[in-house]
């Protein structure tokens, strides 16, 4: 690992971690991206933000808005694992995801 | 808006009642049958459509990218495949399991996102968009078939627990 390029600005809202704490690399979450697409209905994108990660329903509409509006949002964050899975299911229910190491 | 009675999903106890038109069903039966031929024929590096379907999960790291995809590119084609079956076996029903209508969103959703790839459409695409070109003329109204269906499960559908 090592040598990612970051070439992505990271949509700021639902990224949750201590302000001011020294984050050591090894223990840098993996954040889990979904990209905005023409095609994937705006109600469907929020059923499966709730679906998926049992956030409540204002929430995974923010989310959803914040993909429709920003081109983006970080959906979920954690071990490389969980962000796999993650990535996994998102795209099992046909949303564009990606995942990364946070910084 | 339309009584109750004339949604096409609507729940009916621990199930799902399906109101739709034959003809609504046997379009669905089709587009299953020649989904499940699009995925046992192509891949993502020979359609566009298809590639859509399994979307790069590291855009910076090629080498994990591909891991990830030898580790998730055959059960998601397993799990696909078998909502095709599903969809297949229930299009004639007049009352489905939720399992069942998930496997149906699923499917059209699927659907949606071939289509709308190959016809290359935008969040405001109409008709008159694809008028002029005879294969996409008729590729759109199935896009939009396939979007009420998705759209009118979802509302049928119990919210998430939170």
């Amino acid at each position: 690992m090592g040598g990612v390029a970051q070439q992505i600005e990271v949509a700021p809202v639902e990224v949750e971690r201590p302000v001011g704490d020294e984050v050591h690399e090894p223990d840098l979450p993996w954040i889990v991206i979904v990209w905005n697409d023409p095609i994937n209905l705006m109600s469907y994108v929020t059923w499966v933000f709730q679906k998926l990660f049992g956030y409540p329903r204002a929430k995974a509409e923010r989310l959803m808005m914040d993909v429709h509006t920003k081109g983006r949002a970080v959906v979920s964050s954690g071990s490389m694992e969980k962000a796999e899975a993650d990535v996994a299911r998102l795209h099992a229910h046909g949303l564009w995801a990606t995942m990364q190491k946070d910084t | 808006m339309a009584a109750d009675e004339e949604l096409p999903f609507r729940p009916d106890g621990d199930r799902f009642a399906i109101s739709l038109p034959t003809e609504a069903r046997e379009a669905m039966r089709q587009l299953a049958g020649q989904y499940r031929t699009l995925l046992r024929e192509q891949d993502p590096t020979s359609d566009p459509g298809v590639a859509r379907l399994f979307p790069p999960a590291r855009d910076d790291d090629p080498l994990a990218n591909l891991e990830f995809e030898n580790a998730t590119h055959a059960p998601l084609v397993a799990e696909r495949l078998k909502n095709v079956s599903i969809v297949e076996r229930t299009a004639d029903d007049e009352s489905i399991t939720q399992d069942d209508l998930l496997a149906w969103m699923a499917v059209a959703n699927d659907l949606r996102l071939v289509l709308g790839t190959r016809l290359e459409v935008t969040e405001e695409s109409t008709a008159r968009d694809f008028a002029a070109d005879p294969e996409r003329r008729e590729t759109f109204p199935m896009y939009q078939f396939l979007s009420a269906l998705v759209g009118t499960i979802v509302e049928a559908l119990p919210e998430p627990v939170g």
